[in-house]
């Protein structure tokens, strides 16, 4: 009797804890991801890792950009983490290390035979080491390139344009009634920083300089966005002053512009047949950033610091970022990262061509985060709001620079 | 203790947990630099957090736009409401299912009334721009100029059946002597409506307002679906600006402050209109 009483107990007490430990059981593996297209060539190739590992059981969380951040941050404050892996965007990252949010991966890394870390390309690379230690690994990359209707140059017999000078020159030129030379995107906060700051890279601006004192409101950024309000009111559609990244793409997949600054990987979404552009696809190349210097965003893979088991949030890390599975979800459509994967014929072939994968290479060794710090998120809204604010004419160039130059002092 | 206290007992322990310890650490949040990134690291500030969003640009900016969503939609709302109902109210036939139809936009969650109105007046996708451009109007819905006017008629669209419902009702319950005594005498419709079914309906009027006017300044939903704030500060509220700073940004420290300030402003304001009210 009291054997069974007993029994009862320690079956009950284990059955609660492990209730209370909940996802972060040894044997299963919970993690946070955005919806994306990269994400169905994560979730799909994942089943072969779950194959081979019958023991973890992975689970995906996956939703939009807007939920995760909160989510991520609720995970790490809990005394166990809800998610053993998550994806941290690139102006979270020094954000998340420096609240101790995060596990440095160098010892994962350094442990790890075969998995050629330095293979990653330089710039992506770089966004997971904060203060010399490696917090995360990346997952795909999000650089942007000038994407044109190459029929529309050559018809011309126009050059694509690689300096800033030259592109607000051919954009005007290429501009008439109702055809447009450049689909811009000075919505508020994330998009229009995003754009213009391939503008401030073209003028040699930067947001710090080497000291890191804010150069927000240079003579370089001034110029940058004297030149960018031209563009926009001679060249960019009418009404266009709130538009993103969806309504530009749709102006140029309808052929209403022959311009548009964005993410790499959109090429082969606007050139695939029967897609969003009809008649259009196959028009359409991939090119540097005018002036060369590209603004690189990127999701990494990391390890929240309160995740019990991390061997096994790195197994599943260090397989999906393998050289043998990162080809197979580049093939699948995924961003590539790997400068291994981006080089191999076997990727050009069954993948986008060679020319869009040396054209990636390029952008990719040339790229810069669009922001960073401790405060980088809060900076990209601060400078973003200026400058959509000095867009629509609310404010002088120089006024909405100054503000914004205040406003990233208070932040940081 | 009494019996009395001991009954009463219950709901205390829980206002107590639900109501005051919220209320009291937000208040103490509101005086330390609290960060949900720093929080080996919270100082305490005093004043600070105050002093500066009273002196902060955008915060006073947000202040402005939301008040100015708030006049602007609520007198949208009043002067549709009560026409509406006015006409209502002598509708015969069909009444119910007129009431009905014109209520429908009530039930619909804010968010998504967000975002169908996102689409529907979309420069590039919307059907609204589509078939005013057959007529030869284009009109920017969103732009710097416009895009809190579009707020507010959103805003309209989806309440102005809350203040038809106040209306309404406010109108049956009205006696019926003063007006069969102005009929008598031969009164416009002009002067009855002026001098007889306002005054008569001014408490309901009032009512109507404090609770649309409260509920307006909490506007979050249209803003976050359709301008995030933008273009430049020009739809950026404070209940906007309060979640961004809070939650986006983890300074939970201003955003308590902001909070405050907020619920000083509508204090203010509940009392400015309920002394109204009251004097007849």
């Amino acid at each position: 009797m009291r054997t069974q009483k007993w029994l009862a107990t320690a079956l009950f007490a284990g059955a609660a804890s492990a209730m209370v430990s909940g996802s972060s059981l040894a044997g299963s593996l919970n993690i946070i991801i955005e919806e994306v297209p990269d994400y169905d060539v994560v979730r799909v190739l994942t089943e072969k890792f779950a194959a081979e590992n019958p023991g973890i059981e992975v689970t995906f969380d996956a939703m939009p950009f807007d939920a995760m951040r909160d989510k991520i941050l609720t995970s790490a404050l809990a005394s166990s983490a809800t998610y053993n892996v998550i994806i941290v965007d690139n102006p979270w990252m020094e954000e998340f290390a420096k609240a101790g949010f995060l596990t440095p991966l160098d010892d994962f890394i350094a442990a790890d035979s075969g998995y050629d870390f330095e293979d990653f390309v330089g710039p992506l690379r770089d966004i997971g080491v904060v203060e010399g230690s490696t917090y995360g690994v990346p997952y795909y990359n999000y650089a942007l390139g000038l994407i044109v209707r190459q029929d529309i140059f050559d018809e011309q017999g126009i050059a694509v344009p690689t300096t800033l000078d030259d592109y607000v020159d051919v954009v005007k030129k290429l501009t008439n009634d109702d055809f447009y030379g450049a689909a811009m995107q000075p919505q508020k906060g994330y998009k229009v920083m995003e754009e213009w700051k391939n503008w401030l890279y073209a003028t040699g601006g930067e947001l710090f300089n080497a000291d890191g004192d804010i150069t927000i409101n240079s003579p370089e950024a001034v110029k940058a966005l004297e030149m960018y309000i031209d563009a926009f009111n001679t060249s960019a559609p009418e009404g266009s002053v709130n538009w993103g990244f969806d309504e530009a793409l749709r102006a140029v997949a309808s052929g209403r512009a022959a311009t548009m600054l964005s993410y790499n990987w959109m090429l082969p979404a606007l050139n695939a047949k029967g897609g969003m552009s009809g008649d259009l696809a196959g028009k359409f190349t991939l090119n540097e950033v005018p002036g060369g210097k590209a603004v690189l965003g990127s999701w990494s893979w990391s390890i929240p610091a309160n995740v019990d088991d991390k061997d096994e949030a790195w197994k599943y890390i260090s397989w999906i970022t393998s050289k043998a599975v990162a080809k197979d979800r580049v093939i699948a459509g995924g961003a590539p990262v790997r400068t291994s994967i981006i080089s191999d014929p076997e990727v050009w072939e069954k993948g986008f061509g060679e020319d869009y994968y040396k054209t990636l290479l390029g952008i990719l060794e040339d790229a810069a985060p669009l922001s960073s710090g401790t405060s980088a998120e809060e900076l990209i809204d601060i400078v973003g709001t200026e400058l959509s604010a000095a867009v629509s004419g609310q404010k002088s160039v120089q006024q909405a620079l100054d503000d914004a130059a205040k406003g990233v002092e208070r932040a940081r | 203790m009494h019996l009395r206290f001991r009954l009463i007992l219950p709901l205390a322990a829980a206002m107590t947990v639900i109501m005051a310890y919220p209320l009291v650490f937000s208040a103490w949040i509101s005086f330390h630099d609290y960060r949900l990134t720093r929080l080996q690291d919270v100082r305490f500030r005093g004043v600070e957090n105050y002093a500066f969003i009273l002196s902060d640009a955008p915060f006073g900016r947000a202040l402005v736009n939301t008040m100015t969503f708030v006049a602007g939609a609520v007198s949208i709302e009043l002067v549709l409401g009560l026409g509406l109902a006015l006409l209502l109210q002598r509708l015969v036939r069909f009444q119910n299912f007129a009431r009905a139809v014109l209520l429908a936009p009530m039930f619909i969650t804010p968010i998504a009334v967000g975002l169908m109105f996102r689409f529907l007046l979309n420069s590039e996708l919307g059907v609204i721009p589509y078939y005013l451009a057959t007529i030869g109007v284009e009109i920017a819905w969103f732009d710097e100029r416009l895009a809190l006017f579009s707020l507010m008629l959103i805003d309209a669209w989806q309440w102005t059946p809350f203040m038809l419902l106040m209306f309404l009702a406010g109108l049956e319950a009205l006696p019926k002597d003063p007006f069969e005594a102005a009929r008598v005498d031969g009164a416009s419709a002009w002067i009855t409506f002026w001098n007889l079914t306002l005054p008569l309906l001014r408490p309901v009027i009032l009512v109507a307002l404090i609770i649309r006017a409260l509920d307006a300044f909490k506007v979050f939903e249209y803003v976050w679906a359709i301008t995030r704030g933008g273009p430049g500060d020009a739809t950026e509220t404070i209940l906007f600006h309060i979640y961004k700073t809070g939650f986006r940004f983890f300074r939970l420290g201003e955003a308590a402050a902001m909070a405050y300030v907020l619920i000083g402003i509508l204090m203010f304001l509940v009392i400015v209109l309920y002394t109204a009210m009251r004097r007849r």
